[in-house]
C-alpha cells in the first residue's frame, strides 16, 4: 500500500474511533515508546497483558517486566482485574474500529472481563471499509482464516432509557497505534 | 401518561392477536402507557438510520446484493444445509435440525441435562422466544439469566418482547426504575441509567461467572465455513458464547447464507439500518468450537470446548413454499421497518404485533411460525404507506406482505365486512352521493345517520365526513371549458397533458384538478381531463386484492392508449400516483405495462418542476409581481410520494421561488386513506396526527397566517381537524401565486 494513501487512512481512522468515543495515540513502533505509553494509559493499575496473536512480541519485551502486569492470571484475578492489554489483527478505517482474534491467547478474557480495554494496532493493518476484512486483497486473507469480534467504541446499551458506556464489556477503550520505523513500512 | 407498572392490562394478556377484541385492548393499552417511550426511542433510531445510510456510497447497490445473496440462499437452503452440517460436524460441532418448537426445546434440555447444568446464561434470541425456550428449561428446573439489558427487564416485568433489536423499546428509563425497586431488595439507589445499568451488570456478572451454559441467537451463519455472526452493543454476547465451555446457538433456518465472504455486506447493513451506527459496539465472527482456553470460572472442570447449533424449521420451509409469505424469508430482523413506520412509533410492538414478532414485518412471521392466520390479525395496523419500503435492507415488499395477510383474513371470514366493503369502494359511493351531493352531505352529516354508520360500518364519529363537492370534477372542467370557449376535450385520445381524474380528486377535491388544469392553461400547455376510472388504491388497502387488480388492469389498458398516443399524465393525488409508479409493478404483474406507466405519470408540480430544471420553461415571468411579503409555508410530504422519490419536490419548489419553506419530518400523517376514519383506529390516527400538529406549531415560522402544503387529501383532511391556517394542494398554490 503507498505510503501517501496509508497516511490518509490512519487519519479517517482516528477520526472514525474517537467518533465512537475511543481514544486514540499514535507512536513509533518500539519497545521502549510502547512501554511509555501503557505505563501511562494503565495509570498503575494491574493489568492482564494477553499474549500478543499478531504483533512483533519484543514489542512487550520492557513493558512485560513491569511489577503490575499480569501474563498469566489466576481464576480470581481473571474475575477481579479492571485492564487487559491485547493486540488487534487488523483496524478499519471508516468505523474506527479494532479487530481481535479470539485464539489460545487470553485476548478475549482480556477484552471482555475488564472495565478498560487497551488494544494496540499497527498502522499498516488499517483498511478501509469493514467489508474489506473479508476480501482476499486485504490483510493476506487473514480476515477470512479466523474467529474473531470487531470491536467499535466501549461497551454501550440505551436498553435504561439514555445510552450508558460501560455495560458488560469495558467502558473504556483506548487504541494505540504503531508504526513501522520508515524504510520497513510496506516490507 | 399512566403507569404501565400499575395498568389495568398485562402486555402478555393481549399478546395473541387472533380475536379484534384483543387488537382493541392492546391498542388502548399502548397509547395509555407505552407510546411516548416508544415514540421517542423509535424516532431516535430512524433519525440516526437516515444519517447511517446515508454515509454508505454505495448504500442502493449494497441493498441489491444483500437481496440476491438471501433469494439464492432461501432458493438452494436444502443444498446450504447440508453443506452446513459438513461443516460444523467436521469442526467438532454438532447441528441438529429442529422440525418444531419440541423438537428444539427437547434437544437444548437434552444438553443441559447431559452438562448437569444448574444456570444457564443466555443472549438475546427472539428465535428462542418463539420456541418458548425459557419456560421449557425453567420447568425443567435449570436457572435462566437473560444477559441483554433489554431482555432482563422483560424477564422480571414478564413482558413480551415490542421491538426487534431493543425488545424493551415501550419502557420509559423511570418506568424502569420503579420496575426494579418493586422487584429487587435493595438499598442502592436505582435513578439514572449508570445506576440502573451497574445494578443489572452486577448481577449479572456473578451469572456469567458461574454459569454452566451459555445460549446465543446468530444473525446469520456461513454454510461454507460454518461462520457464525452475532452482532450486539454491550458485550453479553461475547461472554456468554466464550466464558462457558458449553455454547448453544439457536437459528432459524432462513440465516443461512453460502459463504462468509458475504459477512462484510450484511455487518455494514445491518448497523446502519438497526440502530444508526457504523457498527455496534461488537460484531463476532465465531467459528466454535473456539480455539480458546477454557477457563472454568464457575469451578468446573470442563475439558473441551463444545458447540451445539439448533437449526428452526417450525414453519419456515412452509413459509418457503408460499409464494407470498417466502419474501418474509429474506427479512435480517433489523427493525428499520418497524422504526420508520408511524403506526408503530406511536404504539410499539404489543399493539403492533404478536406473541413474539412485532412491527410490520412481524405479521407475516406470526402467520409462518404459528401457522394461525389470525394471529397475524395487527398486520390491519399496517395502512400500506409504504415508508418501510425503501428503508428495508434487503428490499422487502413489507406491505403487500400485509395485504396478503388483510386478504387471506377476509377470505377465513368468508368475506369482506361491511367496513372494508364500504371503503374498498370508495369509488362506487362517491358516484351515489355525488348525484345529489348536498343532500348525501346532509344526511352523511345528521347526528343520527353517524350513530348508524359508526355502529354498521365503523365510520368513526367524531370524524368530519368528507364533502361530496357540489359539482364533480368531471363536471367543473366541461363547464371551464364550455366558457372558456373551449372544446371539452374529455374522453379524446390526443397529444399532450392528461389529468387523470381519480376518484378522490373527482368526488371530493375537484378544485384540486381544476388548479392543475388552470395552471397548465396559463403555462400555456395543452391539457385535457380523462375518463373517470377507479384506480384501485382503496381496495387495495383493505385487502380486496382481487378487485384493486381488476381495476388496475382496467386502468392500466386506459392509461397506456393514452400514453402510445404521445400523452404525458398528470396525477394529483399522490397516492394514485404511487399506485402508477410503485404498486402496480406487483397489482399488473406486466413489466412492460408498469414501465411505461411509471416513466409518464407525474405529480403536477414535478412535472412543471422537470420543465424548469430542462429549461423549457422560465416559469419568473409568469409569476404574478407582488409587493406584499411573501407568506410563509409548512410542507408535509406525502408518505408514498416519498417513497417513490418525489416526497421533498415541491418544498424544494417553492424554496427556489425564494419562499420560506419548513417542512415536516413525520412519515405519515397517521389518516393514511381510511384507516384515520376507522373507529377502532380512530385514536392511533389522531396520536400520529398530533405529532404532526406539534411540528407545524412549533415550526419557526408559525403563525395563524403560515400557509400549510400537502397533496394528500387525508393529509389534509388530518391536518385540517385541528388547525385554521390555510392548507392547500401545492398546485393550488402555484395557482394563486401566478399572473
Amino acid at each position: 500500500m503507498p505510503n501517501e494513501i496509508n497516511k490518509e487512512i490512519i487519519e479517517q481512522f482516528i477520526a472514525s474511533a474517537k467518533e465512537v468515543v475511543a481514544t486514540v495515540e499514535r507512536i513509533p513502533a518500539n519497545a521502549n515508546s510502547l512501554n511509555d505509553a501503557l505505563v501511562a494509559a494503565t495509570e498503575n493499575e494491574v493489568v492482564l497483558l494477553a499474549q500478543p496473536d499478531d504483533l512483533d512480541p519484543e514489542l512487550f519485551s520492557i513493558f512485560k517486566l513491569n511489577k503490575n502486569v499480569i501474563i498469566e492470571p489466576t481464576k480470581e484475578q481473571l474475575s477481579t482485574i479492571k485492564t487487559g492489554i491485547t493486540d488487534a489483527f487488523c483496524a478499519i478505517a471508516s468505523t474506527g474500529s479494532v479487530c481481535l482474534s479470539i485464539t489460545k491467547n487470553l485476548s478475549s478474557p482480556a477484552s471482555m472481563l475488564t472495565r478498560k480495554h487497551i488494544v494496540i494496532v499497527d498502522s499498516k493493518t488499517i483498511i478501509p471499509k469493514p467489508r474489506d476484512i473479508f476480501s482476499e486483497k486485504y490483510l493476506e486473507g487473514k480476515g477470512l482464516k479466523r474467529s474473531f469480534s470487531i470491536i467499535t467504541g466501549p461497551s454501550a446499551t440505551a436498553d435504561m432509557g439514555p445510552l450508558v458506556r460501560g455495560v458488560h464489556g469495558p467502558g473504556k477503550l483506548h487504541i494505540i497505534i504503531v508504526d513501522l520505523p520508515t524504510g520497513r513500512q510496506g516490507s | 401518561m399512566e403507569n404501565i407498572n400499575d395498568y389495568k392490562i398485562h402486555p402478555r394478556q393481549v399478546a395473541d392477536k387472533s380475536s379484534k377484541e384483543t387488537l382493541k385492548k392492546a391498542i388502548k393499552l399502548a397509547l395509555d402507557v407505552e407510546s411516548d417511550a416508544v415514540r421517542l426511542n423509535t424516532q431516535s433510531f430512524n433519525t440516526n438510520r437516515y444519517k447511517a445510510v446515508k454515509k454508505i456510497d454505495d448504500y442502493e447497490e449494497l441493498k441489491d446484493r444483500a437481496r440476491q445473496i438471501k433469494e439464492n440462499s432461501i432458493q438452494n437452503l436444502p443444498q446450504l444445509l447440508d453443506k452446513l452440517t459438513e461443516t460444523i460436524e467436521h469442526r467438532g460441532g454438532k447441528i441438529f435440525l429442529a422440525k418444531s418448537k419440541k423438537d428444539a426445546t427437547d434437544y437444548i434440555k437434552n444438553v443441559c441435562l447431559s452438562h448437569k447444568a444448574k444456570l444457564i446464561v443466555k443472549a438475546k434470541s427472539i428465535t428462542s422466544e418463539e420456541i418458548g425456550l425459557n419456560s421449557v428449561l425453567e420447568k425443567q428446573g435449570f436457572e435462566i439469566a437473560e444477559t441483554d439489558l433489554a431482555e432482563f427487564i422483560l424477564q422480571v416485568s414478564k413482558e413480551q418482547p415490542s421491538h426487534n433489536v431493543a425488545p424493551a423499546i415501550h419502557r420509559s428509563r423511570e418506568s424502569i426504575s420503579e420496575l426494579f425497586k418493586r422487584n429487587f431488595n435493595t438499598d442502592k439507589s436505582l435513578e439514572t441509567g449508570e445506576e440502573l445499568t451497574e445494578f443489572a451488570r452486577d448481577i449479572l456478572r456473578k451469572k456469567f461467572l458461574s454459569a454452566d451454559i451459555g445460549i446465543s441467537g446468530a444473525n446469520l451463519i456461513a454454510a461454507e465455513e460454518g461462520t457464525i455472526l452475532l452482532v450486539e452493543s454491550e458485550g453479553n454476547i461475547r461472554l456468554t458464547t466464550q466464558l462457558p465451555a458449553v455454547h448453544i446457538a439457536i437459528a432459524g433456518i432462513e440465516k443461512i447464507i453460502p459463504s462468509k465472504k458475504d459477512f462484510g455486506i450484511f455487518i455494514e447493513l445491518l448497523a446502519a439500518s438497526g440502530t444508526g451506527q457504523p457498527l455496534t459496539s461488537y460484531t463476532n465472527i465465531l467459528e466454535p468450537p473456539l480455539d480458546l482456553p477454557i477457563l472454568n470460572l464457575n469451578g468446573r472442570k470442563d475439558k473441551q470446548r463444545e458447540f451445539h447449533l439448533v437449526i428452526i424449521d417450525n414453519g419456515r420451509m412452509q413459509m418457503r413454499e408460499d409464494k407470498d409469505l417466502k419474501e418474509a424469508l429474506y427479512c435480517i430482523r433489523c427493525s428499520a421497518c418497524m422504526n420508520s413506520c408511524a403506526n408503530f412509533q406511536a404504539v410499539g410492538g404489543h399493539a403492533f404485533g404478536g406473541e413474539v414478532y412485532t412491527g410490520g414485518i412481524g405479521g407475516a412471521w406470526t402467520v409462518g411460525t404459528t401457522d394461525i392466520l389470525e394471529k397475524g390479525r395487527f398486520a390491519e395496523l399496517c395502512t400500506g404507506c409504504s415508508r418501510c419500503v425503501p428503508n428495508c435492507p434487503v428490499r422487502i415488499d413489507i406491505p403487500k406482505l400485509n395485504t396478503t395477510i388483510k386478504n387471506r383474513l377476509i377470505k377465513a371470514a368468508g368475506g369482506p365486512s361491511l367496513q372494508k366493503s364500504f371503503f374498498g369502494n370508495f369509488s362506487i359511493l362517491g358516484k351515489f352521493a355525488s348525484i345529489t351531493p348536498g343532500l348525501s352531505n346532509w344526511v352523511s352529516n345528521l347526528s343520527i345517520s353517524r350513530t348508524i354508520m359508526e355502529k354498521i360500518i365503523g365510520f368513526e364519529k367524531r370524524r368530519k365526513i368528507p364533502r361530496f363537492a357540489n359539482k364533480t370534477l368531471v363536471k367543473q372542467y366541461k363547464e371551464y371549458r364550455r366558457t372558456n370557449n373551449l372544446k371539452s376535450k374529455t374522453n379524446e385520445l390526443t397529444s399532450g397533458l392528461v389529468l387523470l381524474a381519480d376518484v378522490y380528486t373527482n368526488y371530493n377535491n375537484p378544485n384540486v384538478g381544476m388548479a392543475a388544469i388552470k395552471v397548465f392553461d396559463k403555462l400555456g400547455m395543452s391539457i385535457t381531463l380523462s375518463k373517470l376510472l377507479d384506480e384501485g388504491r382503496a381496495s387495495q388497502s383493505q385487502g380486496l386484492v382481487q378487485l384493486a387488480t381488476k381495476r388496475a388492469l382496467k386502468l392500466a389498458t386506459y392509461l397506456e392508449e393514452l400514453i402510445d398516443d404521445g400523452n404525458e399524465i398528470i396525477v394529483a393525488e399522490p397516492s394514485v400516483l404511487a399506485l402508477f409508479r410503485y404498486d402496480y409493478k406487483k397489482l399488473l404483474n406486466n413489466d412492460k405495462q408498469f414501465d411505461k406507466l411509471a416513466n409518464h405519470t407525474y405529480d403536477p408540480i414535478e412535472y412543471i418542476n422537470m420543465l424548469i430544471v430542462n429549461c423549457k420553461l422560465d416559469l419568473t415571468k409568469y409569476i404574478a409581481n407582488s409587493d406584499l411579503p411573501k407568506p410563509k409555508i409548512f410542507y408535509h410530504g406525502h408518505c408514498q410520494m416519498k417513497t417513490i422519490g418525489a416526497g421533498y419536490v415541491a418544498s424544494e419548489f417553492f424554496q427556489r421561488l425564494d419562499y420560506t419553506v419548513d417542512v415536516s419530518n413525520v412519515e405519515c400523517c397517521g389518516m393514511a386513506g381510511s384507516f384515520g376514519f376507522k373507529k377502532e383506529y380512530y385514536a392511533i390516527s389522531k396520536n400520529i396526527g398530533d405529532d404532526l400538529i406539534h411540528q407545524i406549531i412549533r415550526s419557526d415560522s408559525f403563525d395563524s397566517n403560515t400557509i400549510i402544503l400537502a397533496s394528500g387529501t387525508s393529509c389534509r383532511e388530518q391536518i385540517g381537524d385541528e388547525l385554521n391556517n390555510p392548507i392547500y394542494h401545492p398546485i393550488e398554490f402555484l395557482q394563486k401565486i401566478l399572473k
